[in-house]
């Protein structure tokens, strides 16, 4: 098989598992609360605290609440994603496919975070609508361009986060502390300027805080398009870290769960 | 070259003991098991619970790493060559996990044949295909989750030949199945067999082996205790005699004076409703009845018949009884 035409395959396996992830979780009430409902609590919660304290302030809101948003979604279902194929039964069909697992979650994560930018359109609708608070994005091509890195940002997050989970378990029993630490620390409902220095070098390997950073300044307006653009560069720097780092994550837990016997859960 | 090698093949597990002062402890599961499949062979791996077959199949299909010996499948190495193994290879495992419950039967074998890189073109004539063979067609736009335990244990079959593989490995494919079900399942086996696949079958059903299998390993604590045709296994116990004792509420002490016996060769115990079958195996025919009956005197006894051993009594024998 040539590599042009592994290539083709593997972005087959990709829509497959996207097409497949989305069917299923479209039946789970744990996501549809996580996409639409949370965010909208989160989002209104923010609008009160925030009303005097940020220049326009709802779009800020509608960015910083999806977000919370995409990322619980990543940091359960892209967390479990590993685990809940053992689960059920099927880690042992996917491990003895000619497919790299990797190439699988990452179909996987692409349907999680598809879902989670319906958050966006939810919280939009809530605000602009409901509360009727008038909405603009004041660059709409550098948002549109900040949400595709975005995306690819969190698959690339997502991809070192299930195989740790996997090679950790203890990881595992702080899901709901990462879910509020990943908040605070990526600048999603407020600049990381509020949080003592020593926690900003923690936020800059973060690609969840380089998303929040070139979202909000996109859609509000408040960063130069060169600060938005340096923002993208980090985006790709780190993607392709984790994605560096995902593939030795992958290789080794299931070297480690053949050797362990623990590709199956009964 | 067979298109099955297995040489000394190994597995060990680590488990813990105690809660406070927590001990590792080595279970051996396989301990060195050997033997070789020709190409379009349909070869038995027989064996009581808990002796090693799934770990076995496990092995050879790159899903467990071996702690010792080597195995090849086609001339590949199970460890050193596993990414040209798996495309050769299609297992199942009894049981009704492995499948995706919420989606319908054809969109799980849509997927699982993206994974296997097959080409869309070829797998949107395989698939209504496979559906078709394993009787599935009518029932392929349901969701898994409505489906009987035979109807998923079919599915798993059809996933199983998704990529047309060399190599099949069907692991107790018939457990917990209705008898039709065991049937039609049974007769699929029998399909694949005359397609020239290599298969490899474990189960604990002695007439299973004996109708399909062309060659039986009886594996036992790990161990393979005897190999050779169901014909020629049956041979091993000609010499013996089966007395069938139907007893009502066996003590266990009682059962373990019988299998002490110097007349008895070995013996089991079948629950049958209210009642238990003794089965005693012996060489002393008709002649060993007085003195198992003596044994038996406080208890209240059916019928009492003796036959010819088979394949299943050459089974037990090899197990120990068990």
């Amino acid at each position: 098989m040539s590599g042009w035409q592994k290539v083709q395959y593997n972005l087959r396996v990709i829509f497959m598992a996207f097409e497949i992830e989305l069917r299923q979780s479209f039946t789970d009430a744990f996501v549809l609360f996580g996409i639409i409902v949370q965010p909208m609590i989160v989002a209104f919660m923010a609008l009160w605290m925030l009303k005097d304290q940020v220049a326009n302030y709802a779009i800020f809101v509608v960015v910083g609440s999806a977000m919370t948003g995409l990322w619980t979604t990543l940091l359960f279902q892209g967390g479990n994603s590993i685990t809940g194929e053992r689960w059920t039964g099927t880690l042992e069909p996917l491990s003895c496919v000619p497919a790299p697992l990797r190439v699988v979650v990452s179909g996987k994560l692409l349907a999680t975070i598809t879902q989670s930018l319906f958050s966006i359109v939810c919280c939009y609708a809530f605000i602009s609508l409901l509360m009727g608070l008038p909405l603009n994005i004041a660059k709409p091509w550098l948002f549109a361009g900040s949400v595709v890195l975005t995306v690819v940002a969190f698959i690339a997050f997502g991809l070192i986060i299930g195989p740790l989970f996997i090679l950790n378990p203890d990881v595992q029993r702080f899901q709901n502390g990462l879910e509020f630490v990943v908040y605070i620390f990526s600048g999603f409902l407020f600049p990381i300027a509020l949080l003592p220095m020593w926690t900003t070098p923690f936020s800059y390997i973060l690609t969840p805080y380089w998303a929040a950073r070139a979202l909000h300044a996109a859609s509000g307006g408040t960063g130069s398009d060169a600060e938005i653009y340096f923002c993208w560069a980090m985006l790709v720097v780190f993607s392709l870290i984790y994605a560096i780092i995902s593939k030795f994550l992958f290789k080794s837990i299931l070297r480690k769960a053949r050797e362990d016997a623990t590709l199956n859960m009964q | 070259m067979s298109a099955i090698e297995v040489s000394n093949l190994q597995r060990d597990f680590q488990t813990t003991i105690g809660v406070f002062k927590r001990k590792k402890k080595t279970v051996s599961a396989v301990k060195g098991i050997s033997f070789e499949i020709a190409h379009g062979e349909l070869f038995g791996l027989l064996g009581p619970n808990g002796a090693g077959k799934t770990t076995s199949v496990k092995m050879l299909t790159t899903l467990l790493i071996p702690t010792g010996g080597t195995a090849r499948i086609l001339g590949f190495d199970i460890v050193k060559d596993a990414e040209k193994v798996r495309p050769r290879v299609g297992f199942i495992f009894g049981g009704e996990r492995g499948l995706y419950w919420r989606l319908n039967a054809t969109d799980n074998l849509r997927y699982f044949a993206s994974l296997y890189y097959i080409d869309p073109a070829v797998s949107k004539k395989r698939i209504p295909y496979l559906l078709e063979m394993v009787g599935l067609k009518d029932r392929a736009d349901e969701k898994v989750e409505g489906y009987s335990r035979g109807m998923r244990q079919r599915l798993h079959i059809a996933r199983a030949l998704l990529h047309d593989p060399e190599v099949l490995f069907l692991d107790e494919p018939t457990m917990g199945l209705d008898p039709v079900g065991a049937r039609e399942l049974r007769q699929t086996v029998r399909n694949l067999q005359n397609e020239k696949k290599t298969i490899l079958l474990t189960t604990h059903y002695m007439f299973e082996a004996d109708a399909l299998c062309q060659r039986i390993a009886v594996i036992n604590k790990g161990e393979i205790v005897a190999m050779d045709t169901p014909a020629r296994i049956k041979d091993t116990v000609n010499d013996l005699s089966v007395i069938e004792i139907e007893v009502f509420g066996i003590p266990p002490e009682t059962f373990e004076k019988i299998k002490s016996l110097p007349v008895v060769e070995s013996a089991t115990v079948e629950d049958r409703d209210q009642r238990q079958l003794l089965l005693v195996h012996t060489s002393k025919g008709a002649e060993a009845i007085p003195l198992l009956v003596s044994q038996l005197n406080d208890l209240k006894l059916g019928k009492v018949t003796t036959r010819e051993p088979t394949l299943e009594d050459a089974y037990v024998r090899l197990v120990g009884g068990e």
